[in-house]
């Protein structure tokens, strides 16, 4: 077998493995329940929360992330090195990691002091969003990093000479000139954000009509042996993944108009 | 008034450089790679930082950003903005200082024009030659109504014949819009088309700042002699009309015949590659073409310089070492020198 026959095997198998995987769940599907949980309060919430906490932990992500990863991709400065591996940190420990040293740090003075002060952060709402946005903001200034890094620092010297101040250059140049990259890595946090599990379970708990989003209700139900319940939660949320993901590749596709 | 001062200028090859541009006038700077050329141009700009001073009109700048400093600069690579059309390119300067619509509008299709590119003004940069994108850019580099223009290499993407032209049409558009214009070349033979004065810079030195025929033919240093090619300065002691732009200029016993519409050139400088040398005798007309004796040779890393003296006269040329194997050549050896006729420069 050449080479070239391999590789594209191989590649077909990734596709059948996952493919495989997705239409095994069609084992334990039931229609008349699918339209059930699909309804159901307790599922439409999951949804709502999920959707809705995804969404916010990437706003302050991605608020926190073009700052920063434009730092990252510009200058050179004292630290720099130690800050662009931190952001791998949520990629190497895991995430019922982080949710546990979230939870240790809110049972310090300075964290007692805040939940008691300022915000309720655990088995609360607002946990999830801090957990998905502790989880997901090294991988969306990463994204981000990535994108400004392709646009050339030339374009910001030019429009300088033309007048401009660094922050009227980065507004007129930098950021329309990465917008696709920077959509395209909001969007990926945000799908990053809408599966995470660990941290959330572990700084928001997972109480039903409170802090159950999709992934934890997955696990919830799953734990009852209530496994078409489950099927029907999972497919949603591959149903929602994979159209963003969809989307994704259609916007990596068109920024490749300005910088290819 | 935008005289630029430079004083003692330091930055990596940068060596106290001091150089002084006056109003409306334009400077090529010229120099081999690597001589820190575009340092200088970033350090008058502000894109760099720098210890020593610039001035514009005897203000001090060194404390004032780039944004604020009202430099205009052509980038060698142009750095258009792909995101915007030609016209919003033009435009960018004026609107970020906030200039009225009007104002606006009004000065880029001046610009449009004077430059010859109102058909393209709807067109992105992706979609331009790059004879294009260079007026493009020029345009937008002088929009914002700025009165010194730094241009860094403004004719390397463009091929010798379109650059003859460009520059031609540049220092005209310069002189229009009375700008100071400082010009980064590493082609001497266009900075002498376009500039006013021309500054040597050799390994973060100026050697030598003077008007293009100065530079030619009075070098302050071997090391300007060497960068604008060794050239032969003949003293020319008559002239005499051939025809209608002919006409032969003699020096001792040598006659030389050259393209000029006047009636009197005191001297002239030929460039050893513009002589050619063989060891037999060419075919075709006598036209510029003398016997000598090989007197020196110099080998160089890819060439080899010959002298030969031509009736009492030691004219250098120079050829490639595969040439130079080939013919053979030694001291004392007769051999053919041939004068090419499009490439004499001269002095009245």
């Amino acid at each position: 077998m050449s080479f070239k026959r391999l590789t594209i095997l191989l590649s077909y198998s990734v596709f059948i493995i996952y493919s495989g995987l997705i239409l095994s769940l069609f084992y334990f599907y039931n229609g008349r329940l699918f339209l059930d949980v699909l309804v159901s309060e307790r599922t439409l919430f999951s949804i709502r929360l999920s959707l809705f906490a995804a969404t916010v932990a990437t706003l302050m992500s991605v608020c926190i992330a073009i700052p920063s990863a434009y730092a990252l991709s510009r200058f050179r400065f004292l630290g720099r090195e130690f800050i662009d591996t931190i952001l791998e940190l949520p990629m190497i420990i895991s995430p019922v990691a982080l949710g546990a040293v979230l939870l240790i740090f809110f049972n310090t003075p300075l964290g007692t002091f805040i939940q008691e002060r300022a915000v309720q952060f655990v088995f609360t709402v607002c946990g999830i969003f801090l957990a998905q946005f502790i989880t997901t903001l090294g991988i969306a200034i990463r994204l981000i990093k990535a994108a400004m890094d392709e646009i050339p620092y030339r374009y910001e010297e030019a429009a300088k000479t033309l007048g401009a101040s660094p922050l009227k250059a980065f507004f007129t140049v930098t950021l329309p000139l990465s917008k696709n990259g920077i959509v395209a890595a909001s969007i990926l946090t945000w799908a990053k954000a809408l599966g995470e599990f660990g941290a959330t379970i572990t700084v928001a708990g997972s109480m039903a009509m409170k802090t159950e989003t999709i992934p934890v209700a997955i696990f919830m139900r799953l734990a009852n042996a209530d496994i078409e319940g489950t099927v029907v939660l999972v497919l949603i949320l591959i149903s929602i993944g994979f159209g963003i993901l969809y989307g994704v590749r259609l916007l990596t596709k068109k920024s490749t108009i300005f910088t290819g | 008034m935008p005289l630029i001062e430079i004083k003692n200028i330091q930055k990596f090859l940068l060596k106290g450089i001091d150089l002084t541009i006056h109003d409306k006038e334009l400077l090529a700077l010229v120099g081999p790679n690597g001589s820190g050329k575009t340092t200088l141009l970033n350090i008058i700009s502000g894109l760099t930082d720098y210890s020593g001073e610039v001035l514009f009109d005897g203000i001090n700048v060194n404390g004032i950003p780039t944004h604020k400093r009202g430099v205009g600069y052509l980038l060698q690579d142009l750095a258009l903005f792909p995101h915007l059309d030609v016209a919003s390119n033009i435009a960018y300067g004026l609107k970020v200082r906030g200039y009225p619509n009007d104002t606006i509008k009004k000065r880029v299709d001046e610009l449009l024009d004077a430059l010859h590119i109102a058909r393209l003004k709807d067109k992105y940069p992706q979609g331009l030659s790059g004879g294009e994108k260079q007026r493009v850019a020029i345009a937008r580099a002088i929009a914002p109504f700025q009165k010194i223009l730094l241009l860094d290499e403004p004719t390397s993407s463009l091929d010798a014949q379109t650059a003859k032209y460009f520059r031609i049409e540049l220092k005209n558009l310069l002189k229009r819009f009375e700008i100071t214009a400082v010009i980064v070349m590493h082609d001497l033979l266009g900075a002498e088309e376009i500039a006013d004065r021309i500054a040597i810079l050799h390994r973060g030195k100026i050697e030598q700042v003077s008007n293009p025929e100065d530079i030619l033919f009075h070098p302050s240093s071997d090391r300007v002699s060497e960068f604008i090619g060794m050239p032969n300065i003949i003293h020319c002691d008559s002239c005499r009309v051939l025809s209608t732009g002919l006409i032969e200029v003699t020096s001792g016993d040598l006659a030389i015949v050259l393209p000029y519409e006047g009636t009197n050139i005191s001297k002239i400088a030929i460039s050893p590659h513009d002589i050619y040398i063989s060891d037999t005798e060419p075919p075709g007309p006598a036209l510029n073409r003398f016997k000598g004796v090989v007197t020196e040779i110099i080998p160089l890393r890819s060439m080899v310089r010959v002298k030969v003296n031509v009736r009492g006269r030691d004219l250098l040329t120079e050829l490639s070492g595969e040439m130079f194997d080939e013919m053979n050549l030694s001291v004392g050896m007769e051999v053919f020198i041939i004068i090419k006729l499009r490439r004499l420069r001269y002095a009245e």
